[in-house]
Formats: C-alpha cells, sequence, structure tokens
C-alpha cells in the first residue's frame, strides 16, 4: 500500500497527524491539479482547502481495493475545483493564450507514460481524433464545460458533446 | 435510464463536462446506488494518469493553518501559547540569558524553499523542498533507470564553481539530507545526473544532467 493510502487509514481514525502528513506529502501536487482547472492561486487555494476538508471527514470511504490513494485525491481536488468553476459560471476565458495549449499537444501526452496505467491511456488517446482528445484533456485537466471546449476548438456545441462521448466510449474499449 | 446512459453520466461527471444541477444529481445517485459508484470509480480510474498533466505547484503558505482552523482543530495553539506564558514566569533572567544565546547563535533564518525539477522537455519529475538546512526529494512521476547506471543528487550554491553531491537518488525515489559546508539558499540549483554504479568516482558529475530546478521560496513559485 501506498504512503498516502496508509495515511487515509490513518485519518479514517481522526488522526490529525496524519491529514497534515498527508497534506505534506501531496499538496503541491493537488495545487497544481486544482490551478490547472482554476488558474488562479486563491480560487486554487480554496479548492485544495475544501477537498482536504472533505478527505478528513471522508477518508472511510476511501478503499484501497478499489484504486490507487493518488487517484482518490486527484478526483477529491478536481471535483472541489469543478464545483468552484461552476459557482463562477466558468467565465474563465476561453481566449487565455496559455490554456490547454502544452498539454494538448501529442509529445506532452509523454508524460502519461510514467507508469503501466498511463501508457495504455496514452496509446488509447493516440487512436483518438486530434480534436477528440483534445477534448478530453481540456475537460479533465483544465475543467472546460462543453460550450467553452466547442469555442476552443472552434467546433459547434452538439458535435463537441458527441464526440466526447465518443470518444470516451472508445476509450473505455481500448482499456477494457 | 438504460445500461450505457448510465455509463455515460458517470464518464461525464467524472470528465467534469455535467453542468451544476447534472452533477448533483450524480453525486446523490452515487450515494444511494453502489452500481453507479462503481462506474464513477471506475472512470476515476481510467483517467488517473491524464492528471500528471497539471504541473504541480506549491500552495500558498497559510492554506495548511486554514484547513486546520476550518476541522476545528485549534487545540495545539493553545498548548503552545499556555507553555509560553509560564515560561516567562520562571525568571526573566534565565529566558533573557536564553534568548541571549538563541539571538547570538542563531543561524541565519531562511524561509521554506522549493523546486521542481523539470526534464529537458519541461516534465516535472522530483520535488525538492528545503527547510532548516535540510534537501528533501521525492519523486512525482516514480521512474526507472538504465541498467548499470545511477541518479545522483547536486546542489550548486550560487557564485559557486562546482556541485557538490547530496548523495544517490534511491529506487523509491525519496532522499532526505541535511548537507554539511552548504546551506540551502534560494537560487541555489538542484540536479540529478545519471552516474555509474556507486555514484561519481571523481566528485564532480560526469554523466548527463536528468533533472533540473532552481530553489526558490515556497508559495512564490
Amino acid at each position: 500500500m501506498s504512503e498516502a493510502a496508509q495515511l487515509l487509514g490513518r485519518i479514517a481514525r481522526e488522526d490529525r497527524a496524519a491529514l497534515q502528513a498527508l497534506y505534506k506529502l501531496q499538496s503541491v501536487r493537488l495545487f497544481g491539479v486544482a490551478m490547472a482547472i482554476l488558474r488562479d492561486r486563491d480560487a486554487a487555494a480554496d479548492a485544495v482547502h475544501d477537498g482536504f476538508v472533505k478527505i478528513a471527514r471522508r477518508a472511510a470511504q476511501y478503499d484501497p481495493e478499489r484504486g490507487a490513494a493518488e487517484a482518490w485525491l486527484g478526483s477529491v481536488i478536481r471535483h472541489a475545483a469543478l464545483d468552484i468553476a461552476r459557482r463562477r459560471g466558468r467565465e474563465i476565458p476561453t481566449d487565455d493564450a496559455t490554456l490547454g495549449d502544452s498539454p494538448v499537444e501529442a509529445d506532452q501526452l509523454e508524460t502519461l507514460a510514467a507508469g503501466e496505467d498511463g501508457a495504455r491511456l496514452r496509446e488509447c488517446l493516440s487512436r483518438l481524433a486530434d480534436k477528440n482528445r483534445q477534448g478530453i484533456v481540456l475537460a479533465f485537466v483544465h475543467g472546460l464545460s462543453h460550450p467553452q471546449i466547442a469555442a476552443k476548438l472552434d467546433l459547434p456545441l452538439g458535435t463537441v458533446k458527441a464526440w466526447i462521448r465518443r470518444g470516451l466510449h472508445s476509450l473505455k474499449e481500448c482499456l477494457a | 435510464m438504460t445500461a450505457q446512459e448510465r455509463d455515460e453520466m458517470a464518464a461525464e461527471y467524472v470528465l467534469g463536462t455535467l453542468e451544476a444541477r447534472e452533477s448533483d444529481a450524480a453525486r446523490k445517485l452515487m450515494a444511494r446506488d453502489a452500481e453507479f459508484a462503481q462506474l464513477v470509480t471506475d472512470w476515476e480510474a481510467r483517467l488517473a494518469p491524464l492528471l500528471t498533466l497539471a504541473a504541480p505547484e506549491a500552495p500558498p503558505p497559510g492554506l495548511w493553518a486554514r484547513i486546520e482552523a476550518t476541522l476545528g482543530d485549534a487545540q495545539p495553539a493553545r498548548r503552545v501559547l499556555r507553555f509560553s506564558w509560564r515560561g516567562f514566569g520562571l525568571g526573566a533572567s534565565a529566558v533573557a540569558t536564553g534568548l541571549a544565546a538563541f539571538l547570538v547563535f542563531r543561524p541565519p533564518a531562511a524561509p521554506p524553499m522549493m523546486t521542481v525539477l523539470l526534464t529537458s522537455q519541461d516534465q516535472s519529475a522530483f520535488l525538492v523542498e528545503a527547510e532548516h538546512g535540510q534537501i528533501r526529494l521525492a519523486a512525482v512521476n516514480p521512474r526507472g533507470v538504465e541498467a548499470g547506471r545511477v541518479m545522483q543528487l547536486w546542489a550548486l550554491p550560487q557564485g559557486a564553481t562546482a556541485p557538490t553531491s547530496l548523495g544517490l537518488v534511491p529506487e523509491s525515489g525519496r532522499l532526505s539530507v541535511t548537507p554539511r559546508g552548504i546551506r540551502p539558499a534560494p537560487g541555489m540549483l538542484i540536479e540529478i545526473t545519471l552516474e555509474p554504479p556507486g555514484g561519481s568516482p571523481t566528485g564532480r558529475p560526469t554523466g548527463p544532467i536528468l533533472f533540473i530546478g532552481r530553489l526558490t521560496a515556497a508559495g512564490t513559485s
């Protein structure tokens, strides 16, 4: 079991020192996850705050049998950041020049090659059409809504929705 | 909902493309429908590797204190306060002597520092934190190294001409070291080179630089 998974077990038993240790271990990675979505340090701090409060209260819901602790922590912080983005009406300008530029480039997906799961996902993503793959990365990594992705990729909204749904379906089949 | 619609809802909940109301509906369904919750967990696992595309970044320094305050844990702070008052009551001269010694011998205070070591393609590989003279290394994306070679960690203080070895990087990618002779300071270069087994035979890096970064005060990068 990873260090993070062991700490979650202690946090579930209300061990506050374990929560602090988990914060030390994971906050830089998780703050980066929130920043990718919110692109604002104050808002990202709010997301990590909300996320860690949830982690403290719901650590018992983490089941090591069902996945890596890092993935569970990432999803808690992502959803906290997405909630903040939704409350703000996702008004983040999509014409931000720095938005999603690099992670969407195919060579940046090299990062995913670390670890077996990452290599498989990368292989499956590479089989998707470019805009399909970009839509999925823009949504997951940068928290863009359907209309924002449509604006960013210059595609009709209905097309984006259909492509993303189809892309997810292909990914699932490819990863099975 | 058909089985396919349920799976699509789980997928788009995880992807983050559901609007607020749909997202709330998905959470309510997760709470009462274990099968649907499992679909969500499966999607989180499928897409989790994408999390590594977000560049690690140090959170603001006061964030942990804020989390602790929200969780209603003010106890440690109260204990410290009570203790220090008792200290004052013990005798002013003892305190003054101690304080003088503290002021004279205290090493120059350095704020917590950090950097992310990047590959030549600007991908984050290691997180480095430095505080109280100690340097801690942790792999962000643990990766192996070619057979018969090891990774060696070095620090190059600003103005220095040669880096100082901080030791070999173990397979876990985690290392804590308090170097003698040099003290971590903002601007110090931290790098990892590829070296023969046992580390560089010359005391200077002999192999290529795999990862490099420069220490900055935490929270400013």
